[in-house]
């Protein structure tokens, strides 16, 4: 195991230097030089001469020790990305808000998966009946109805009609009061695509002959489900939950602005339409490299989860 | 332990440790404690003054930083008054040397970067600090060009900073002859040549603002975020992007509120706290509120003191005549209309080959748009048509503009022009190009509605729908045929409306339409060292009909903010010009105690 992990891991260098190069490319070559835009109204040429000294842009692109990508290379490396264009330490944006992205995503992705799969079992087990039919028509409309709608209707509803909740971030209010009502808005949208998913993969279980068996041999329903069907379709859910942890980390763009959460999905979306290319390297970078890491992990609980897969 | 079991300790792990991961609670509001509630549409992103850019870093900053003047809360015609100077300044004869006393006994807030954290002082070289640093090249300040070619000596003293290798290089000692200190409470300032914006410009613009030198030593880069200033409040904390809390400086002098106002101003209870001693405020807090939903909302349920109405609230809060719905009157909630500096239009490009070369095409285009439709369709009939370039609330403001006809919608004359104009072009008109500096649905419909106008007469546009940064860097590279834009004016002089149009500032500066007109640029120049007059709002007026004839924009608005206001925030009076306001407002505690079971009533 210990070998194939290094293995997996030495496989990572070139995905990294990969994403570099790429994203190099698209923010420096394909972006354009951002002097003018920090520079203001009516600057000089001087003043933009100067910018693109403190920023680097002067420097050459490839060939050269101190070269641009070189230094977007040490950037990545050392999780020094330097300053954004409004003077901040790109690493304390992404500190401020990886916290309230994370107490935003974890648990909707979490509630999400434990109704999600819990809720599949249940529907696979009633299949053909009515109440198979009224789910997988609410799973229709919740993916159908846009996303934006859900917030809306549930802000002016929860928070600002009956008060349950309140409306938009405060400094008075503790982080479990400002992110509840967002979270909940979250779950629900999730549940329509993800209920579809699981409901599926349970019903390709469910038609599965180990389950005739089971059920032939008299034991019960939830012995059935839960000790069976469920271990046996864990490699696909393993996939979609493992490989879906790592966006986590960006955060939800509309939750977040409209329930006022500096969270990472508010700050990139910001990032992408100032040109702000650091911020959005480092987002990238980091979550490229977040993406081989819960890769490699999944791997590895594929082999936990199924007897059958080795690490040979 | 059975997998269920492990998945939901992992599960729950998590969660905990995403929980602990932020700060779990921010400051909350003491009983009797006056907090001002505001909310900002776009984030803080710098408090550092030489880095201003926008008006909501100018509205945080000009509470912890003060300036020489400011302008009078109260009286119309805005007028400067003293505010760090300690009295009027001495202008010389030459209108070349300008000498400012400034008060004593004017102190830093206390910060650690202060010997033993105790605020010391101001100093007139405090003032000399702050205008250096703006023309330090390393500071890399947008706000240099606002002061170039104006104070003898400080351009060499940029060009000395471009000499240094490192911006610790830099030598602040080094005299510069228009900045001169002869004592620690006066500054004498030398011009190049006659300034007439000087007061407003570099006195009462806090951008300028004293600063302390210890503090850029102490802070360095990171001055960004820790603001040592003199004004009535000072930061508490900023978590960026969220919000910012500003409590009292208890080193503040106190100012006493104006005693003296514009006709009606008793009468709105602008003047009951004559004399008082200011800030009245013990807090005030800003929460970042991007969209407009969720600040309405907080508005109503008695969370923030004022708000703008969103366009999607209109019909909630006004009714068709542009009075205060029933719902809102019984909300004692109060409505006030502001007239703001500034006008927005369809520009062109002078340097494009077809629009440029054609002053009868772009004479079509302008008679084209149905202005009066237009602000009915996207501003419920509740902003003003643009018929020149200058705002209405401006002294140079030409009362008979509108009969001139520049902004008159006249298809048929539109059609004749085309006619002409294609005859000038050799043929038809190709397709022309309109980029429009948002995506959003409002620059959507704003991109139809221009389009439909011009399709009208016989030509054909197609809209480009584009980020702003891409519309700014499309504008800057003079690469935009037409555009939809907007300007205003920071001071209340309408030059700043002009200079959009002087040949000096093309694009990448603030004149995107690259028009260029020699009379023009003349009179511009002229009027830059003549001083507020008669004379010199006529020659604006000329400038202003130079360029309605050569058409390089078709003008469309001016802005009128509609706010309304809860009835526990006292002395609100809307000021177009400065922002350093929250020292003025005082909140009626009783009352806004009492709005929660207000709302109750009135829902059941």
């Amino acid at each position: 195991m210990t070998a194939y992990i290094i293995r997996r891991l030495l496989y990572t260098i070139p995905i990294v230097f990969g994403v570099l190069l790429l994203t190099f490319v698209l923010f420096t070559l394909v972006g354009g030089d951002i002097s003018m835009e920090i520079a203001g109204k009516n600057a000089t040429p001087e003043t933009i001469a100067e910018i693109r000294e403190e920023y680097g842009f002067n420097k050459p692109l490839f060939f050269s020790w101190d070269s641009q990508f070189i230094r977007h290379f040490k950037s990545a490396l050392t999780f020094d990305f330097g300053r954004a264009l409004d003077r901040e330490p790109v690493i304390d944006k992404i500190k401020r808000g990886v916290g309230p992205s994370l107490a935003l995503t974890v648990p909707m992705f979490f509630g999400i998966v434990i109704i999600a799969v819990s809720l599949s079992l249940l529907v696979a087990f009633l299949r053909g009946t009515v109440w198979d039919v009224v789910a997988l028509v609410l799973c229709v409309a919740g993916m159908s109805i846009p996303y934006l709608s859900f917030i809306l209707f549930g802000q002016y509803f929860f928070a600002y009609k009956w008060g349950l909740f309140p409306v938009f971030f405060s400094p008075d209010l503790s982080i479990p009061q400002y992110v509840a009502l967002p979270i909940l808005i979250g779950i629900v949208t999730g549940l329509g695509s993800n209920l579809r998913f699981y409901r599926t993969v349970m019903l390709d279980e469910m038609r599965a002959d180990y389950v005739r068996t089971a059920f032939a041999k008299g034991l019960d329903a939830r012995r059935v489900l839960f000790k069976h069907v469920l271990k046996n379709a864990m490699i696909p859910i393993l996939t979609q939950v493992v490989l879906a942890i790592p966006f986590l980390f960006l955060g939800s763009l509309l939750l977040e602005r409209f329930f006022g959460i500096p969270g990472l999905g508010y700050l990139m979306v910001e990032a992408i339409g100032s040109r702000d290319y650091r911020v959005i390297n480092a987002m990238t970078y980091i979550s490229a490299v977040l993406f081989v890491i819960f890769n490699l992990i999944t791997d590895i609980c594929y082999a936990l989860v199924d007897p059958r897969v080795s690490f040979d | 332990m059975k997998y269920g079991e492990k998945i939901a300790g992992v599960a729950v792990t998590v969660l905990a440790l995403a929980l602990s991961g932020c700060k779990d609670k921010g400051p909350s509001e003491g009983p009797g404690e006056m907090v001002l509630h505001h909310a900002l549409n776009a984030k803080i992103k710098s408090l550092d003054p030489v880095f201003i850019q926008d008006e909501y870093c100018l509205t945080v900053c000009s509470q912890i930083f003060e300036t020489f003047y400011q302008y009078h809360y109260l009286k119309r015609p805005y007028q400067l008054v003293p505010l760090l100077a300690d009295g009027i300044p001495e202008i010389s004869d030459d209108k070349l040397t300008c000498t400012v006393r400034i008060k004593k006994g004017v102190y830093f807030q206390d910060d650690e970067c202060f010997s033993e954290g105790r605020g010391r002082e101001l100093r007139a070289g405090d003032f000399v600090y702050g205008i250096k640093r703006t023309a330090d090249i390393k500071t890399l300040s947008p706000n240099w060009t606002y002061i170039e070619n104006k104070i003898v000596g400080l351009d060499e003293f940029r060009n000395y900073t471009k000499t240094c290798k490192n911006a610790a290089d830099v030598d602040y000692s080094r005299k510069i002859e228009g900045l001169q200190t002869p004592d620690d409470y006066t500054v004498v300032i030398k011009l190049e040549r006659p300034w007439p914006q000087l007061v407003d410009n570099l006195m009462a613009d806090v951008r300028n603002a004293p600063m302390a030198k210890e503090a850029v030593d102490y802070y360095g880069k990171d001055i960004i975020a820790h603001p040592v200033g003199t004004g009535p409040f000072m930061l508490k904390e900023w978590r960026r992007g969220s919000y910012i809390e500003l409590v009292r400086n208890p080193n503040f002098r106190g100012e006493p509120y104006p005693d003296e106002g514009e006709p009606g101003d008793a009468e709105a209870g602008y003047l009951d706290d004559a004399g008082k001693i200011m800030p009245f405020a013990d807090k005030v807090v800003w929460t970042v509120i991007e969209e407009s939903q969720p600040a309405w909302f907080l508005f109503l349920q008695g969370k923030l003191d004022a708000k703008t109405i969103p366009k999607d609230n209109w019909d909630e809060a006004l009714t068709a005549s542009n009075e205060l719905t029933p719902k809102m009157r019984q909300l004692n909630i109060h409505l006030l209309a502001v007239k703001d500096p500034s006008t927005f239009y369809l520009g062109f490009n002078m340097q494009d080959p077809i629009l440029g070369k054609n002053k009868t095409l772009r004479r079509a285009i302008n008679h084209s748009i149905d202005r009066e439709t237009f602000v009915k369709l996207f501003f419920n009939d509740a902003y003003d048509i643009a018929h020149g370039v200058i705002a209405p609330i401006m002294a140079s403001y030409n009362p008979d503009i509108e009969k001139m006809g520049y902004s008159r919608y006249d298809p048929d004359r539109s059609k004749e022009l085309l006619a002409e104009a294609e005859r000038i072009h050799g043929g038809k008109i190709p397709t022309l190009k309109l980029a429009m500096q948002g995506t959003s649905t409002f620059y959507r419909q704003f991109g139809a509605f221009l389009k439909r106008y011009l399709n009208a007469i016989g030509l054909e546009v197609e809209v480009e729908y584009m980020d702003w940064p891409t519309f700014q860097a499309k504008v800057n590279k003079r690469g935009a045929q037409m555009f939809a834009g907007g300007g205003g004016a920071g001071i209340p002089d309408a030059q700043d409306f002009l200079s959009q149009f002087y040949s000096k500032y093309w694009a990448p500066g603030s004149n995107h339409f690259n028009y260029l007109n020699p009379e023009f640029d003349r009179l511009y120049e002229k009027t830059e060292v003549i001083p507020d007059s008669p004379e010199r709002r006529e020659l604006y007026r000329n400038m202003e009909l130079i360029v309605l004839e050569d058409c390089p924009a078709a003008f469309l608005d001016h802005r009128v903010r509609y706010v309304l206001v809860h009835d526990w925030y006292k002395n609100y009076k809307p000021h177009v010009f400065a922002y350093g306001l929250s020292k003025y407002r005082r909140i009626n505690l009783k009352k806004r105690e009492e709005y929660p079971k207000l709302l109750k009533t009135l829902e059941k």
